[in-house]
């Protein structure tokens, strides 16, 4: 036992370890909650939960009212409807996603941790798909948190269950598929870049500028009535693409003006979304095994 | 104990060859690998490490093939990159609890260790701080845990000391010297100023160009030269005439510094220069301060002045 007081070496023995040692499924576990947890700041700067629980808050305020108003004046029905929530309150989600998505991909750049990561058991591509996956996790955890406040409104207020569950679970579905379609997308988008700034720009001006195309044509599209035109522009932004599959598929109500129709359309919508997300996936992986060299 | 083997392990980038054809093997204690910026370094432990591809060669780290077996390599191994690699957000002891959860620690060891090696590094008053915060000393530190926090059987340190003032430096061979002979886990060290790590290594490997200059014992680098270095004392530029007088004997000698550097090592009797130089300040009525053995240095390769061997 030594300590060099002053100094700040202290020696008080060394322990080496023996003991077990866990899976990388395990890893792969500890790496994702981590992952989801920095997602909302927690385990990171008190500055740096400031928007993410501002937006997972804000998300929820809408569905509050609403419950609200249910309990105060016993409305059951026909009041509200879980799928369009989302894309009328959309504008959270993407701010949530843009300032988040750079703290699972870009961070890890910028401070260089992504190379204490590839020296360790995790191969390159899982710790590219976990980051994804905690990000997907986080999107969809403020996405589907207001509708489960609601659901729970509604059913505990008298409303019908199988009624409720009918319009909730597809709902729920949907969101999912969103998340996972915007945690590839921003997250490849986030991975590209060191800079901030330059991720968070460049998510905020994908999703916007492809959402408000979208609308845009399909006014236009509706008012002309060239549905078909207007079913392909919407397999053009992540929302659109996310409402149809969950309005053509899963009978939910849409939120965008060509929902597709006819199984030829609806399995476009499927497998663009499937291209989409595994595209973004393999370019994510192998810009982080560029990151290695 | 073999820990690292390579043989013929060459590593190219288009027609840059960083890494050419060395074979090496290294064991336990403390490994310097020296060499100038460029020289190869850190391509090298990257292809321990697995995350490179060897354009030809093969290497073993702990009897697994880099080529096949990189994930079993970097369960057992530590590594500590020489540019930063610290999130500025977060804490060290919640970093250092994490790293060692991705190393494949149960989480109440995890915790553990790194309050233990956190206070090892000499970073226990710090370790609630965010890292963004700390000074570039104690990032090394931070980055030196995360390397050790597991109990690996090896740590690769690319450039410890980068950066540091010359006191903190010193902490950080220091803290080396313990990981490799108190801890008793082998280390390969890498530093750019050649003479730096004399001081820690039990062996050192030279790197040029991406070549194998040299690799021995450290020792076999400092040990004697053969070389003499004389310093008298009189009136008039006593050692300017000590010189000649010396030369005029076939001694061959040239001034260094305050002293007299003389090079018996041509002559055939290299031996009796001591009786010569003695004799001569006598002669002189110089006063002889003392007539000193030089000491290699590991720079001396790079003169071109063989240390021997
Ligand atoms: N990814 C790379 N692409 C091209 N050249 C590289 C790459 N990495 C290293 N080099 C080159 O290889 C040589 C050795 O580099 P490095 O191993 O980093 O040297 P050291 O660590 O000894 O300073 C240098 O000339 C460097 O420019
Ligand atoms: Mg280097």
């Amino acid at each position: 036992m030594a300590s060099r007081t002053g100094g700040v070496i202290h020696d008080i023995g060394y322990r080496p370890y023996e003991g077990r040692r866990l899976s990388e499924g395990s890893i792969a576990w500890s790496l994702f909650r981590r992952g989801y947890l920095e997602a909302f700041g927690i385990g990171r700067s008190a500055r740096a939960k400031i928007l993410p629980m501002t937006m997972a808050v804000l998300m929820l305020i809408p569905a509050l009212v609403i419950v609200s108003v249910i309990v105060l004046v016993s409305l059951a029905e026909g009041f509200l409807n879980y799928s369009t929530y989302i894309n009328i309150f959309s504008v959270g989600i993407v701010i949530f996603v843009a300032g988040q998505a750079p703290v699972l991909f870009t961070r890890d750049l910028r401070s260089g941790a992504i190379s204490l990561y590839l020296a360790r058991p995790l191969p390159t591509w899982a710790f590219a798909l976990i980051r994804c996956a905690s990000l997907a996790a986080a999107i969809f955890t403020i996405s589907a948190l207001p509708l489960l406040l609601m659901f729970i409104g509604a059913v505990s207020n008298e409303a019908d269950f199988t009624d409720q569950a009918s319009d909730f679970f597809p709902a729920v579905l949907s969101v999912l598929i969103l998340s996972v379609i915007l945690a590839s997308v921003t997250g490849l988008i986030s991975a590209l870049t060191t800079r901030r700034g330059f991720a968070v720009g460049a998510i905020l001006i994908s999703l916007w500028v492809s959402s408000a195309f979208v609308t845009a044509v399909q006014a236009i599209a509706d008012f002309n009535r060239m549905d078909g035109l207007s079913q392909f522009v919407g397999l053009l932004s992540p929302f659109s693409l996310a409402d149809g599959i969950q309005s053509g598929l899963l009978g939910g109500t849409a939120s965008f003006l060509g929902s597709p129709e006819g199984i030829g359309m609806i399995l476009l919508y499927v497998v663009s979304s499937i291209v989409l997300v595994l595209g973004s996936l393999l370019l994510l992986i192998r810009s982080y095994r560029r990151k290695a060299k | 104990m073999t820990v690292i083997q390579t043989a013929g392990l060459t590593k190219q980038y288009g027609s840059l060859i960083a890494l050419n054809g060395l074979s090496t093997t290294i064991g336990a204690g403390i490994t310097g690998l020296v060499g100038a910026n460029g020289a190869g370094k850190s391509t090298l432990i990257k292809l321990l490490l697995g995350l490179l591809t060897p354009s030809s060669g093969d290497a073993a780290v702990l009897g697994h093939d880099i080529r096949t077996q990189g994930t079993e390599i970097r369960r057992l191994v530590g590594y500590m990159p020489e540019h930063d690699c610290l999130p500025p957000d977060v804490r060290a002891i919640d970093f250092i609890v994490h790293m060692g959860r991705m190393s494949g620690l149960p989480p109440n060891v995890a915790r553990e260790r790194a309050a233990d090696t956190l206070r090892h590094v000499g970073l226990a008053d710090e370790r609630y701080r965010l890292m963004g915060s700390y000074s570039t000393g104690m990032k090394q530190r931070a980055k030196l845990a995360q390397a050790i926090t597991h109990h690996p059987k090896l740590v690769l340190l690319d450039e410890p000391t980068n950066g540091m003032d010359p006191a903190s430096r010193d902490d950080m061979l220091t803290l080396v010297s313990k990981i490799g002979h108190d801890f008793g886990i082998p280390v390969l060290v890498t530093s750019h100023l050649l003479g730096e790590l004399e001081r820690v290594s039990d062996n050192i490997i030279v790197l040029d160009g991406g070549t194998l200059l040299r690799s021995q014992a450290t020792s076999a680098f400092t040990e004697v030269t053969g070389v003499l270095l004389v310093e008298v004392l009189g009136e008039d530029q006593s050692q300017h005439r000590m010189g000649e007088a010396l030369a005029a004997q076939g001694l061959p000698c040239r001034p260094r510094g305050s002293l007299i550097e003389v090079d018996p090592r041509g002559l055939p009797e290299p031996a009796k220069a001591r009786d010569t130089i003695r004799d001569t300040a006598v002669d002189l009525s110089l006063g002889l301060v003392r007539i000193q053995a030089e000491h290699g240095q590991i720079q001396d390769i790079f003169r071109g002045e063989p240390a021997r061997g």
